[in-house]
């Protein structure tokens, strides 16, 4: 082939891999991913627009690099914090309790938005696996997972969120089936049949509330 | 595409349905990404819905500094690997060609539709260098996006698609004038 001929081979398949299919978009394709969809909000809801702490890519830097800092620090904040947290206990109906603490501070994800390291702990020894669930994931079956702590005797689960001020509704979910509110704060609200509680963040710490 | 962003929006404020216009409007660039990578219309078929349905569950992941459509492909691409992996094993879904005798004839103008011997003959590319032409020729993608899509620098995917239409060239001749 001349360079000519090579030119023309090139543009022929070019123009053949943009030309559309044929049998384009159907209607039945259309419906059957449509069907998919619907179930799909039945069963994990609609999708939601998640906060964006890693919106530019210095901010996702600087995040890391105070979530590194705020988890070597945690040990000392949380054992500071938690004798004044609600006390770790079961529940009446023998659900675990849970104690919440900022352990870290701002963190400066644009100039505007503000997040706050907050740390969980879920006190759950029976549990297999345990996540949080709430309106910073988009309530989502799969959650946010907790990391387990400690050994048997003494299990308990953690994870750090990063939250922006103000009132965040969450709840547990133990063992993938079990949704547990958190017992800690004062006020747990009914919400379509599910108990669900409040963590009320601000620059002076965080609270089940 | 700004009308891709306000369709994104209608469906995060809680209208699931609106969902279906981005399916009218990127299904057939899809479907035809996907035909070319997989080689069949039912593994195709089965990668863009797969792909759709998890674009729409990951909506609320996506940042409009990237075009959805840039985005969305890089779902199907995920998907696309996917099958061809599960169906590695599986006898060619093409010719059983020996590909050294292999030759295609070559139109003397572009097919408006099929051209059944180009699809024969990238069934005979390694699948990063069919990946590639694709990627390049049938979403025209830039090597920028090209290389967030397959996580290949952008020097060894224009290595690739060289590589690919040298191959092509190889497997494709001229049909003689009448």
């Amino acid at each position: 082939m001349s360079d000519a001929d090579h030119m023309d081979l090139e543009r022929h398949i070019a123009t053949a891999l943009h030309a559309p299919l044929g049998h384009a978009a159907s209607a039945r394709a259309r419906d059957a991913i449509m069907a998919r969809v619907r179930r799909s909000v039945a069963s994990d809801g609609m999708p939601v627009r998640r906060p964006r702490p890693f919106g530019h890519r210095t901010a996702r830097h600087s995040l890391i690099g105070v979530a590194l800092a705020a988890g070597i620090g945690s040990i000392t904040t949380l054992s500071t914090l938690l004798p004044g947290a609600p006390a770790l206990g079961r529940g009446a109906s023998g659900s675990a309790v849970v104690a919440s603490a900022v352990i870290g501070d701002s963190v400066v994800a644009t100039l505007r938005d503000t997040l706050r390291l907050v740390r969980l702990i879920f006190d759950e020894p029976r549990a297999s696996e345990v996540a949080v669930i709430g309106d910073f994931n988009g309530w989502r079956a799969a959650g946010t997972p907790m990391q387990r702590q400690g050994a048997d005797g003494a299990l308990r689960w953690s994870v750090t969120l990063a939250l922006r001020d103000g009132d965040h509704r969450y709840a547990f979910v133990v063992d993938g089936t079990r949704w547990v509110a958190d017992r800690a704060g004062r006020a747990t609200r009914a919400d379509a049949g599910r108990l669900y509680s409040l963590l009320r963040v601000t620059r002076d710490g965080a609270a089940a509330n | 595409m700004t009308d891709d962003r306000a369709i994104i929006e209608q469906v995060l404020s809680g209208d699931a349905e609106a969902y279906a216009r981005l399916v009218d409007r990127h299904y057939d660039r899809c479907a035809r990404v996907a035909l070319r990578i997989v080689g069949n219309r039912e593994d195709a078929e089965e990668v863009v819905q797969d792909s759709f349905l998890r674009a729409f569950r990951a909506l609320g992941d996506y940042e409009d500094r990237e075009r959805f459509s840039a985005w969305l492909t890089r779902i199907l691409v995920n998907q696309c690997r996917t099958v061809l992996a599960r169906t590695r094993k599986r006898e060619s879904v093409f010719l059983e060609l020996d590909s050294r005798q292999a030759s295609f004839a070559v139109p003397h103008e572009p097919p408006e539709v099929e051209w059944p011997e180009l699809e024969q003959a990238l069934a005979l590319l390694p699948p990063d260098q069919r990946e590639a032409v694709v990627l390049k020729y049938a979403d025209d993608l830039t090597y920028e996006e090209m290389s967030r899509i397959t996580g290949a620098g952008e020097s060894a995917l224009k290595m690739r698609v060289q590589r690919a239409f040298a191959r092509l060239r190889g497997l494709l001749q001229e049909v003689p004038s009448v």
